[in-house]
């Protein structure tokens, strides 16, 4: 039977035994209006019964069945493998952390979070201090009990300077662990920050042994453990008897990446893997209507971007990158390349994907009249306006042809320069005058903010520097006023639209596939495979 | 008869070295930093400088090359700058697949190819041998991945048989299991090494048999197929075993396409994985494999050259 947790969604307002009352009533061949009659009599309301009736049966369908295989194939892989949760850098990283390790929280589809290894999680009023109440009883792989010390140890290396971690920048802010008892630990901040659990349901947070510094294998608290795995070769995991949770559901889950796209792709037609990761956009109608096959797309915040220096002589004109703001014909992205995959961008990087998304900013459109207003004031005229731009994701290089295209038509000249992926990051990207980026979700505004619009951030990008927009952003950490933060977040984001001088015409979906017998598959818009969650639900239907 | 095989070991060590000496200056002026691509685009100037005194990058390329070239000889290849593994445990991860697949591609596709190109030989100008010129002269203009497409299309999503990715562990596999486990990689392999080998041992064959001796059997009343197999084929062998070394290197340093089309990790891959991540210590262990495998299997083909063909052992 389904042990349905306190913090479900779905059956949040119900107390346990009603729980099982109503699932036996279904299991039992209920009707509807047999369940209605029930409710309506324990005093529920017409609607909510309803709602209720069907969340049940949606749940009584996806009821887990043990066992079977699943192979799960990635994109790039290669020796910078690892089993360092620290060290991660790939897709393929993230989603193996998450067959073999566990983590103090974990994220939800709308990007809060719920407990995980921490039961319970509570902070002081300005989110300065934040208590973790460790799960008792968690047993790791080779036998040994989680207890505070594990939790410390692991979260002690993402701090400092000579900290390796790749997610040090994620909880910069905590200026030490402090170890309460044995099941209780609390990390004091240095500056408030209310988003501290949902960074820590990253994925580099996972939780490891104390003292643990050999990763030639993983010894985490996740649903499987490890069978086998080979640097670029392929991961293996075999479930865990103690595992403390639900999950863990099949007896073998392989994972490994297929470089190339349409082999990973024919791979997949063929039924060898039973799910891949980034469906070439061409592919999509193919998978559609191919028997037994799915999109498993997630809406995400994840974008790309044209990107003037404003530090520079002709990329620093206001009008010029206000008309190259205009010239983005956002929606045939969307449906051209994306076939519908992904949504308009406002050239601000919080998207309806993200919990501090604000609604009231106009969305700016393709305006070839405004366009040439901008344009014929920055004065350019023909002089040639080069732009640099390499594959690094679907839609990178189109932004900027069309760009091109929509240009011609105003008199602007651009130079579209495509160059390799290959070194684009170290070579091009932040020294080009204006060159195209690809940007993944991250957790949260806040950090997408400072990560790359801060005025000293290192990826800032078009070099923006405003003191206001600073400020604010580290203010809003403190915020724990809902109306307040939610003024103070359309701000942010309606300061980068009006000033921060990129374009940014689409963001796009992970566009993931799977066979329908994958279920389980979760919507955490920050990766892709749901985000990377999925390990602990997957299972196999027949 | 030793002497020349010496002489021959000689030109090899000399040429593995000149190869180093290349794959060293190479790597070292490639353009971009394995530690910036590790760290992201986190790199900054004090852990470049740390990680440039840790791989004695501080030192003059002169030393460099002389320390490492003295570590390869010790059998030591270094540590692999993308993920500090010893670069012998990446390879050892990956090198069967590799070794596998060229072995069987070898052992099936090199009798065979020989058998049809000495058979178009016996019977040069028949409706046969056009066929035959006629197919590998299209499959030397196919490149691996358009020969590995069509295969897929036709076994995989036609018939239904086979599997687009080579997926699975070959633990525990015999000779038949792990043929079925890598059919496709060695159909699209024997394809390409097929094409060449036909025509180099026909043309081989049929080049002895316009010299004076064969003509002298010929008029002496010798049966076609006994002067071929008798007479013209020792004479042949020089040749037909040279292309056939040149394929085996080939299969073992020339198998990208086809390793990274069927997605199995060999050591083709890791160089291109290793190229992705400027991991040059990586790029130079597997480059100066792939020329050590290149080297003695040349020796190897040089000296059956010599011991089937006296003429050679005494140069004028």
């Amino acid at each position: 039977m389904t042990d349905f947790k306190k913090n479900d969604p779905r059956f949040g307002s119900l107390s346990h035994s009603e729980d099982e009352r109503l699932f036996e009533m279904i299991k039992r061949g209920a009707s509807r209006r047999d369940v209605l009659k029930y409710f309506m009599a324990s005093g529920a309301t017409l609607a909510a019964s309803g709602a209720l009736f069907s969340s049940a049966t949606d749940a009584i369908a996806a009821t887990p069945k043990s066992g079977g295989k699943l192979i799960m194939a990635a994109d790039q892989h290669g020796p910078n493998d690892t089993l360092d949760p620290a060290l991660y850098t790939s897709a393929a990283d993230y989603f193996r952390g998450r067959m073999f390790y566990g983590s103090l929280t974990r994220l939800t589809p709308s990007l809060g979070y719920e407990p995980e290894l921490a039961e319970e999680i509570i902070s002081n009023a300005d989110a300065t201090e934040w208590t973790f109440k460790i799960r008792q009883g968690v047993e790791f792989h080779n036998g040994k009990t989680l207890t505070a010390d594990d939790v410390i140890y692991s979260m002690n290396r993402h701090l400092g300077a000579d900290s390796v971690s790749k997610a040090a920048s994620l909880v910069s802010m905590i200026d030490r662990w402090e170890k309460v008892n044995d099941y209780e630990v609390k990390a004091i901040l240095s500056s408030p920050n209310a988003d501290l659990p949902i960074a820590l349901g990253t994925f580099h947070f996972k939780i490891i042994q104390d003292g643990v510094t050999d990763f030639s294998t993983a010894i985490g608290t996740g649903p499987y453990k490890v069978k086998e795995f080979a640097a670029g070769v392929r991961a293996v995991g075999v479930p865990f008897e103690n595992y403390w949770g639900e999950g863990g559901y099949l007896d073998e889950l392989e994972h490994y990446g297929i470089g190339d796209p349409t082999s990973r792709l024919n791979a997949f037609l063929a039924g060898d893997v039973d799910a891949m990761v980034n469906l070439p956009p061409k592919a999509i109608e193919q998978v559609q209507s191919a028997d037994g096959k799915e999109i498993w797309a997630l809406k995400s915040g994840a974008y790309v971007n044209i990107t003037p220096r404003l530090d520079m002589e002709q990329s620093g004109n206001m009008h010029l990158w206000k008309a190259m703001q205009y010239l983005q014909d956002r929606q045939r992205l969307v449906k051209g390349v994306m076939k519908g995959q992904g949504s308009l961008g406002n050239d601000h990087p919080i998207n309806a994907a993200y919990f501090d998304h604000c609604p009231d900013i106009p969305q700016r459109e393709l305006d070839p009249d405004k366009a040439k207003f901008h344009w014929d004031k920055s004065g350019i005229g023909s002089t040639p306006v080069p732009v640099v731009a390499a594959e690094v994701a679907p839609g990178a290089v189109e932004q900027c042809l069309f760009m091109q295209r929509e240009g011609q038509k105003i008199g602007a000249n651009f130079d579209v320069k495509k160059v390799t992926t290959d070194g684009y990051w170290g070579a091009v990207w932040l020294k080009e005058p204006i060159c195209v980026a690809a940007w993944n979700m991250r957790p949260t505004a806040n950090l997408m903010m400072t990560l790359a619009f801060e005025g000293s951030a290192a990826w800032n990008e078009t070099r923006w520097n405003n003191e206001n927009f600073n400020q604010l952003l580290v203010d809003v950490r403190g915020e724990t006023d809902p109306d307040a933060r939610k003024q103070k977040y359309c701000d942010l984001q309606a300061m980068i639209q009006e000033e921060n001088g990129m374009s940014l015409p689409m963001h796009r979906n992970y566009v993931d596939a799977a066979a329908s017998h994958v279920k389980g598959r979760t919507e955490v818009p920050l990766n892709n495979f749901g985000g990377a969650e999925a390990p602990v639900t997957l299972w196999r239907d027949s | 008869m030793l002497s020349l095989i010496i002489r021959r070991l000689g030109i090899g060590i000399i040429s593995v070295l000149a190869v180093s000496v290349i794959i060293f200056v190479g790597t070292m002026i490639l353009p971009g930093d394995a530690e910036q691509i590790r760290l992201c685009q986190e790199a900054t100037e004090a852990n470049i400088a740390a990680m440039r005194e840790r791989l004695g990058l501080d030192k003059s390329i002169v030393e460099q090359y002389l320390i490492w070239l003295g570590n390869f000889v010790r059998g030591d290849l270094g540590v692999s700058l993308a993920s500090d593994a010893p670069i012998i445990e990446l390879i050892a991860d990956r090198y069967h697949n590799t070794v596998y697949v060229a072995v069987l591609t070898a052992l099936i596709g090199v009798p065979i190819s020989l058998a049809l190109g000495i058979l178009a030989a016996m019977f040069p100008g028949s409706l046969y041998d056009r066929i035959l010129t006629f197919v590998s002269v299209s499959l030397v203009a196919a490149p691996e991945f358009f020969t590995a497409t069509l295969l897929v299309l036709l076994f995989v999503f036609a018939l239904g048989i086979g599997n687009a990715v080579v997926v699975g562990s070959t633990e525990g596999k015999d000779i038949f299991g792990l043929i079925a486990h890598f059919a496709l990689p060695i159909a699209t392999l024997s394809f390409v090494i097929a094409s060449q080998l036909i025509r180099m041992s026909r043309a081989a064959v049929l080049n002895v048999m316009s010299s004076p001796y064969i003509e002298m059997a010929i008029l002496k009343g010798v049966p076609r197929r006994r002067i071929i197999m008798r007479h013209a084929l020792l004479n042949a062998i020089g040749p037909i075993v040279n292309v056939v070394a040149l394929n085996l290197a080939y299969l073992v340093t020339g198998v990208i396409v086809v390793e990274v089309y069927f997605g199995y990790p060999g050591l083709a891959t890791l160089i291109v994985q290793a190229v992705q991540t400027r991991d040059f210590i990586l790029i130079q262990g597997l480059g100066m494999i792939f020329c050590m495998t290149y080297v003695v299997l040349m020796l190897i083909a040089d000296v059956a050259a010599l011991m089937s063909n006296p003429r050679l052992r005494h140069p004028k």
